[in-house]
């Protein structure tokens, strides 16, 4: 093996003479290594704001119910104390607790709001204002009164759109009525302490928040809940708590009582637009990828064009056709390696240099964007995964062996006698 | 295996055809042969006659077409690519026209080139290659490169690097072709030594007649075959 040496050594210094040659194709390379970590950290960055936009109107990154409450949403399907407290045990060992933002437990129950002025169908859900105000956005979306309060009782925060249609303003009386534990009909009656405005249509007409205290007594479910939202800093950590809090919720799990579901099962609709996105940014990187593939096979096939005669020395040498191609291969290989790193280490560093406070694209929409439900925010915040550093090392890797095989297979081919000839 | 006591070369009615539109070249034209061990001989004629042809199927380069090929007991014939390869780095140097040297590797590195093919460690390949050099009078050149070299001394390098790895035959075509005639002496005087010190065997194709004077034996080729074959005295 004192081969690969000695070929390592002439790729290397190769590449060194043709140092024109080599520094444009490796600017190529460099150019392309950048122009992949910037956009794929906008990507992701971009991903993960629909992702925690997403997952806070909705039931969190991973949740934690009863496996037929998203279907039916009936107080029945509510959580048993025993999985809840499971859960929160899991959620309270170090390990979890590093990963998660916040846990946010709350029973959604719907039922019918109404007033003098009539009634509306609602969601009802009952919260711990203090983790919901952490956990979800709406609370920072009042345009009226305020947020729930941790002394609140007969308190309710409603939505612009049934606050009109139920003629509501602030301290109006309305009267929630839902199912309660014992399958009766009951009813309660709220005062509004806030109005709030999220853009969503569907939210702003119908989603009601409460206290759960005051829930709990009202619908006789006492500390119960319908789910356990929980948020984590990266989203690429779901998968792990979601293994982690199935194992830990064996029991509850086996005999029916609870499932541990991530945002993807739970928003499906959101998964999909995120893997969309995602393939037509990969689209976007192979078509400039395969350009500087091009590019480099055909830089490394000149070369190998102007270097017959050598060739067919290294062969009368004694070297195997297939060494042959190894030294061409490894030119290919080393340049793209060594582009690879820089190009993806300097796109990171300036990505991060002059964007790593966000990029601000509300000049590019004229109005609020909103997005399968998830009202988005135009500052995006470019996200480095080391899993993406990888990922783009590897693919550039790809694309340089790939672009040196033909060249390889040229110099593994030449005819040995032809090129030592000299009268040509 | 190798047989140290088999000749260096050893044909069978070689033929090597090449088919050029419609016709037929007989390159090589029913050639048997035999070249024994520390011989040094010179393979002469007019261009076109076959002697680079020759030549190469000798070393492995190509495949003759009919007949058969030993190179130190060895059957060519039955070989695959990766063999021939194998065996040209272990009994077989080469000396080309010019251009012999790999321009990015040094005089030294070109030298011990095959030897690093072979894995014969460095103290050896710097033995090996300092002492050559030293005979041939190429001290103190070993970190140029081809580029900054003469010639004669590239010539030189490349007869170093043939006879370094210890081949059973080193084949040399033209080797005088593009050196003066005083660089042409020089180097037909350090091969010739090189024969008749370390009995390194020597086939040259050339139209040089200072090679053939050299030569103790000469083979003249006609049109791809042998038209005498005379040992000197
Ligand atoms: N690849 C080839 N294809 C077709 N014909 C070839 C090929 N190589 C050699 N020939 C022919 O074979 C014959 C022998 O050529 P060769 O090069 O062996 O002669 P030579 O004796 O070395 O000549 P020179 O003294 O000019 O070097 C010539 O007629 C040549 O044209
Ligand atoms: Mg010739």
């Amino acid at each position: 093996m004192a081969h690969l040496g000695v070929l390592a050594t002439l790729a290397f210094r190769n590449l060194r003479r043709q140092l024109r040659r080599t520094i444009l194709t490796a600017s190529a390379m460099i150019i392309g290594g950048g122009t992949l970590m910037f956009s794929l950290s906008l990507g992701d960055g971009t991903h993960e704001e629909w992702i925690d936009s997403g997952v806070r109107m909705g039931s969190g990154h991973v949740t934690i119910e009863h496996p037929r409450f998203r279907s039916g949403r009936k107080l029945e399907d509510r959580l048993p104390a025993a999985a809840r407290d499971a859960a929160e045990a899991v959620l309270r060992s170090p390990v979890v607790a590093e990963q998660v933002t916040i846990a946010s437990a709350k029973l959604t129950v719907t039922g019918m709001a109404s007033s003098a002025a009539g009634a509306r169908p609602a969601q009802i859900m009952a919260v711990d204002p203090v983790t919901e105000a952490a956990f979800g956005t709406i609370d920072d979306q009042t345009v009226e009164g305020r947020y729930l309060e941790p002394d609140d009782r007969l308190a309710a925060y409603v939505g612009v759109t049934l606050a009109e249609a139920l003629g509501l303003r602030l301290d109006s009386r309305l009267v929630l009525t839902a199912q309660d534990a014992q399958k009766e009909i009951a009813g309660q009656l709220v005062r509004v302490v806030g109005i709030y405005r999220s853009g969503v249509p569907e939210i702003d007409q119908s989603l009601i928040h409460m206290p759960l205290t005051t829930a709990g007594e009202w619908l006789g479910s006492g500390e119960d809940v319908t789910n356990i939202g929980i948020l984590v800093a990266d989203s690429a950590a779901v998968s792990g708590l979601v293994r982690t809090l199935r194992t830990e919720l064996r029991e509850p799990i086996a005999e029916g009582d609870a499932a541990v579901i991530g945002w993807r099962e739970a928003m499906p609709e959101l998964a999909a637009a995120v893997a969309i996105d995602d393939f037509g940014n990969y689209l976007v990187y192979g078509i400039l990828f395969v350009i500087i593939g091009f590019g480099i096979v055909n830089t490394v096939l000149m070369s190998v064009m102007h270097r017959h005669r050598e060739f067919g020395v290294l062969q009368a040498l004694g070297l195997t056709p297939g060494q042959t191609g190894a030294v061409v291969l490894f030119e290919g290989l080393s340049l793209t390696a060594v582009s690879a790193v820089v190009g993806i280490a300097l796109g990171a560093f300036l990505t991060w240099y002059f964007f790593g406070d966000g990029l601000d694209f509300s000049g590019m929409m004229d109005e609020e964007m909103t997005f399968s439900g998830v009202v988005i925010d135009p500052v995006i915040i470019p996200l480095f995964r080391p899993s993406r550093f990888a990922q783009s090392i590897t693919f550039i890797l790809f694309v340089g062996t790939v672009a040196s095989i033909y060249p390889a297979i040229r110099a593994a081919r030449i005819d040995v006698t032809e090129s030592m000839k000299f009268d040509r | 295996m190798t047989d140290p006591t088999s000749p260096a070369v050893r044909t069978e009615h070689v033929w090597k055809t090449f088919h050029q539109e419609a016709e037929e070249i007989h390159a090589v034209h029913d050639v048997t042969i035999e070249i024994a061990r520390g011989e040094f001989t010179a393979l002469a004629g007019p261009s076109g006659s076959g002697k680079t042809t020759l030549l190469n199927v000798i070393g492995g380069l190509t495949r003759p077409s009919k007949g058969r090929v030993w190179v130190a007991g060895r059957d060519l014939t039955e070989m695959s690519n990766p063999e021939l390869a194998r065996l040209r780095l272990e009994q077989v140097g080469f000396v080309f026209q010019a251009y012999n040297l790999l321009p990015v590797l040094t005089a030294m590195e070109n030298a011990e080139f095959p030897m690093l093919l072979q894995g014969i460690d460095a103290d050896e390949r710097a033995a090996r290659v300092g002492e050559l050099f030293k005979r041939i009078g190429l001290d103190g050149m070993e970190g140029r490169r081809p580029g900054k070299l003469s010639g004669g001394q590239q010539q030189r390098v490349a007869v170093v690097r043939s006879v370094a790895s210890k081949p059973a035959l080193v084949l040399a075509d033209e080797p005088t072709a593009n050196l003066d005639s005083a660089a042409s002496d020089a180097l037909l005087d350090v091969m010739r030594e090189l024969n008749e010190d370390l009995g390194v065997t020597f086939v040259f194709a050339t139209h040089d007649t200072r090679v053939m004077e050299r030569c103790r034996r000469l083979v003249r080729m006609v049109d791809g075959a042998i038209e005498s074959d005379k040992v000197r005295s």
